[in-house]
C-alpha cells in the first residue's frame, strides 16, 4: 500500500512537471479556469435556448463518458504505445520493466492518477461552470454536487471499460466482441434498462441501491482492467509486404506524404478503427442531444446541420492521428517544405474522416429522413477543412499538446466557436426557417472552408520558421 | 570550390552563444570531421550548414548553395544523418526508402533498395516494420537513407552509434571509398578515435568556438589527437561561455 500511494504521488508530481515544462506552470494552472469560461457560456446558450438542466445533465453525462472511452483506449492498447506515446513522456510506467514492480500495480496507479487528474483539470471546472446556470433554473446546490460525482463517476466508467476492453482484447478478439454482442442484444431485444448500470442513475435516482448498482461496473472494470491487461514486449517481428509505392500510385501522391500518413495510421495500434472510433463517439453525442433537445423542448433541430458540424469538428482527432507518428523535425532533413507536409497531411486527413463520417451520417438515415440529413454532406467536408486549417496554423504538427496549453486552447476553441456555435444556432431554429437556415448553414461552412484552406496553406510558412529560428 | 564554406558563422539562443565565429573551408573529396565535447556546437553547425537552423550572423556555402536563402536546395544536395533518429515505426525499410526516394523525387530509387540493403547488411529485414527492428539495424536504415540518393556531400552526425564492430569497419570503409570517388564526408563525432582513425581533417570546436584544426595524418611525432583534443579544450574553457550541441 506504501508503494501505491508513493507510485501514485510520483506519478502526479511527473505529469504535473510534465505539463509545467510544456508549457510554464501559470499556462497550464489557467487551463480549468479557461475550460470553466468556456463550459459556463455553453450551459447559458443551452439554457437561453430553453434546454433544461437535466437534458443538458444527461448529454453531458453521455459526453464525459465516451470521453473517458478514448481516454482510457489512448496510450493503453499495445507496446505502440507503450514506446510511442508513454515512453517519451511517462518515465515511470515505461520503467516497468527495470523497476522491482509489477506492471499490473504500475498501471492501476497510473489510471488512477489520470482519473484524479481529469476529475481535478477537466470535471471539476466543469460542475462549476454548471453551477450559475443551474442555480437560476431552481436547482439545488446538492444536486449539483451529485451531479459532479456522477459525472466523475461516468468518465470513470468509460476509462475503466474501454481497459477492460483492450485488456480482453489482448487476450482474444472473441472475448471483446461477445459481451458487447450480448449487452447489445439485450438492450435491443428486451429493453434491458444498461443506464441502471452507470453512474448516471445515481443522479436520476439519488438513492442507496442506484449508487451501489450505478458505481458497480466501474469498480469492477478498475480492478479487471489492470488483471487482464497484458503489455506486448515480446520481440516478434511484424513484417509487411511494401504497399508504399501501390498506395502512393493509386492516391498520384508524388511526395508520398500522403501515403506515409496513411500507413503510420492503420498499422498503429487500433488500425483505421480508432478514427472511426473516434467519429463514432461524436456521433453518439450528437444523437444524445438532438433526442435531448426534442424532448426538453418540443424543438426538431436539423440533423444534417448538426450532424455535419459535430462530426467536421470530431475529424480533430483524426488531425491528431495523421500527425502523431512523426516528428516535424525530420522533415527539416528532405528537401520538402513543411507547407508540402502539411498538403499530404490534409490529404490523409480528409481520406480518413470523411469516410467514417459519412459512414455515420448514412447510418443516422436510420433515424432521421434522407432529406434532413443531405445537407450534412456538405457541411461536414466544409467543416472539417476548417477543423484542419484552424488546428494545423495553431498547433502546428503537434495538435495535443494544445490540450494542454491555455493559450492555445482557448485560441483553437474560440476559433472553433465562432463556427460552430452559428451553425449549431442555425440547426436549432431550423424548424422556423428551414430554407434560409439551411442556405446560411452552408454558406457559412463554405466560407470556415476556404478560411481553413487559407490558414492551412499559412501553416507550412509559419511552423517553418518557427523550427529554424 | 570548397564543398563547404562558413565565415564567422553565429548562432544565439536567447543569451547562450552556441557558436560563435565559425569560419571553415571543407574541400571537396576531404573526409571532414567536427571533434568537440558534448554540447559544444556540432549539432548545431550541422543544423545550420543543411539549413535547418538559421544563423544570428555569418554566412555559409554547401556545394555553392545559401542554406539560408535556399535550404531546399541545399537538402537536395545532400544527405543528413542526424543524431539519435529512427526509420519511421511504422514503415518498413523498404517502405521508408521508397519515401525517401518520393520525397526527393527520384525517378525510381526500388532497384537500388535491395543494393543498399546488401551493402549495409539488412537485406533480411527489409519487410519487417522499423518499429521491430534493433537499433542497430535502425541505423544502417537511417545510413542508406542518407546515401540513397547518391549525394555529392553527407553530413552525418555521430555516424558509428549502436553498430556492432564489424558493422562499423565496414561503415568506415564505405565512407573512405566514397571520398576516394570525389565526394565528401562531414562528420559530427566526440569520439576521438574515429576521428582520428578515419577523417583526412579534424576541426576541434569547444564551446561553440573552432580551437583546432588538423590533419590526423600529419600529427608531430608521438603527438596523439587526443593530447591536441584535450590542451585546446582545456585553454578554451579557461574562459566560461555557454553552447549546446
Amino acid at each position: 500500500m506504501a508503494l501505491t500511494l508513493h507510485l501514485f504521488r510520483r506519478m502526479l508530481r511527473e505529469e504535473w512537471r510534465l505539463h509545467e515544462e510544456l508549457f510554464g506552470g501559470r499556462r497550464f494552472g489557467a487551463f480549468p479556469v479557461a475550460i470553466a469560461v468556456l463550459a459556463a457560456g455553453g450551459f447559458e446558450l443551452l439554457r437561453v435556448t430553453g434546454t433544461g438542466f437535466d437534458a443538458v445533465a444527461a448529454g453531458l453525462h453521455g459526453l464525459v463518458f465516451f470521453f473517458g472511452l478514448q481516454v482510457g483506449t489512448i496510450g493503453l492498447v499495445g507496446r505502440d504505445a507503450l514506446r510511442d506515446v508513454l515512453g517519451d513522456v511517462t518515465l515511470l510506467v515505461f520503467s516497468a520493466r527495470t523497476l522491482p514492480v509489477s506492471w499490473n500495480r504500475l498501471l492501476a496507479v497510473f489510471l488512477l492518477k489520470d482519473l484524479v487528474y481529469y476529475a481535478v483539470f477537466f470535471l471539476a471546472p466543469l460542475g462549476i461552470a454548471a453551477a450559475p446556470s443551474a442555480l437560476r433554473t431552481g436547482v439545488t446546490p446538492g444536486r449539483i454536487g451529485l451531479f459532479w460525482v456522477t459525472l466523475v463517476g461516468a468518465f470513470a466508467l468509460g476509462v475503466t471499460l474501454s481497459l477492460t476492453l483492450a485488456g480482453l482484447a489482448t487476450r482474444s478478439k472473441l472475448a471483446v466482441v461477445v459481451p458487447v454482442a450480448v449487452l447489445t442484444a439485450a438492450v435491443v431485444t428486451i429493453g434491458f434498462d444498461v443506464v441502471a448500470y452507470t453512474p448516471y442513475a445515481l443522479y436520476l435516482d439519488p438513492s442507496a441501491i442506484a449508487a451501489v448498482r450505478g458505481f458497480a461496473p466501474v469498480v469492477a472494470f478498475a480492478v479487471l482492467g489492470p488483471l487482464l491487461f497484458q503489455p506486448v514486449e515480446g520481440r516478434a517481428q511484424r513484417t509487411s509486404p511494401g504497399r508504399f509505392s501501390r498506395i502512393r500510385g493509386v492516391l498520384a501522391d508524388d511526395t508520398g506524404l500522403t501515403t506515409r500518413a496513411l500507413l503510420d495510421v492503420s498499422r498503429s495500434s487500433g488500425s483505421v478503427w480508432k478514427v472511426l472510433f473516434s467519429m463514432g463517439v461524436l456521433f453518439g453525442v450528437t444523437a444524445l442531444l438532438l433526442g435531448q433537445i426534442t424532448a426538453a423542448t418540443g424543438l426538431e433541430p436539423s440533423p444534417g446541420i448538426a450532424f455535419g458540424t459535430l462530426l467536421g469538428l470530431g475529424a480533430f482527432t483524426t488531425y491528431s492521428w495523421v500527425t502523431q507518428f512523426d516528428d516535424p523535425d525530420e522533415y527539416r532533413r528532405y528537401p520538402v517544405s513543411l507547407g508540402a507536409v502539411f498538403a499530404g497531411k490534409r490529404r490523409a486527413y480528409l481520406l480518413l474522416s470523411l469516410p467514417a463520417g459519412l459512414l455515420y451520417l448514412a447510418i443516422a438515415t436510420i433515424w432521421y429522413p434522407p432529406r434532413e440529413l443531405a445537407v450534412g454532406l456538405l457541411v461536414l467536408p466544409l467543416v472539417a477543412v476548417y477543423v484542419f486549417g484552424v488546428t494545423a496554423y495553431v498547433a502546428g504538427l503537434s495538435a495535443t499538446e494544445l490540450l494542454f496549453d491555455t493559450v492555445l486552447f482557448v485560441a483553437f476553441g474560440a476559433a472553433l466557436a465562432l463556427v460552430s456555435i452559428p451553425m449549431l444556432v442555425a440547426a436549432l431554429v431550423y424548424p422556423t426557417a428551414p430554407v434560409t437556415t439551411t442556405v446560411g448553414a452552408v454558406a457559412l461552412s463554405l466560407v470556415a472552408a476556404v478560411v481553413g484552406w487559407l490558414l492551412g496553406s499559412r501553416a507550412g510558412p509559419k511552423w517553418e520558421r518557427r523550427l529554424r529560428e | 570550390m570548397p564543398a563547404i564554406e562558413t565565415a564567422e558563422l553565429t548562432k544565439r539562443f536567447g543569451d547562450l552563444e552556441a557558436l560563435a565565429d565559425l569560419s571553415l573551408s571543407v574541400p571537396e573529396g576531404e573526409l571532414f570531421a567536427l571533434l568537440g565535447p558534448n554540447g559544444s556546437g556540432k549539432t548545431t553547425t550541422i543544423e545550420i550548414l543543411t539549413g535547418q537552423l538559421e544563423p544570428t550572423s555569418g554566412t555559409a556555402s554547401v556545394l555553392g548553395h545559401d542554406p539560408v536563402a535556399d535550404p531546399l536546395a541545399v537538402r537536395r544536395a545532400v544527405g543528413i544523418l542526424p543524431e539519435r533518429e529512427d526509420p519511421p515505426s511504422f514503415l518498413t525499410p523498404r517502405e521508408y526508402l521508397e519515401f525517401v526516394g518520393a520525397v526527393r523525387n527520384l525517378s525510381d530509387v526500388s532497384a537500388s533498395i535491395d543494393d543498399w540493403a546488401d551493402r549495409f547488411e539488412f537485406r533480411e529485414k527489409l519487410d519487417t516494420l522499423a518499429t521491430d527492428l534493433s537499433e542497430g539495424e535502425r541505423q544502417r536504415v537511417m545510413l542508406a537513407a542518407a546515401f540513397v540518393h547518391e549525394p555529392d556531400l553527407v553530413f552525418i552526425d555521430e555516424p558509428l552509434v549502436n553498430l556492432d564492430p564489424l558493422m562499423q569497419e565496414q561503415i568506415k570503409g564505405h565512407f573512405r571509398e566514397y571520398c576516394e570517388r570525389g565526394n565528401t564526408v562531414f562528420l559530427s563525432t566526440h569520439f576521438i578515435e574515429v576521428a582520428e582513425e578515419l577523417c583526412t581533417r579534424v576541426a576541434i570546436v569547444s564551446d561553440g568556438r573552432l580551437v583546432a584544426e588538423r590533419n590526423p595524418q600529419e600529427l608531430d611525432d608521438g603527438e596523439r589527437l587526443l593530447d591536441v583534443f584535450r590542451e585546446e579544450v582545456g585553454k578554451s574553457r579557461a574562459v566560461p561561455t555557454g553552447a549546446t550541441d
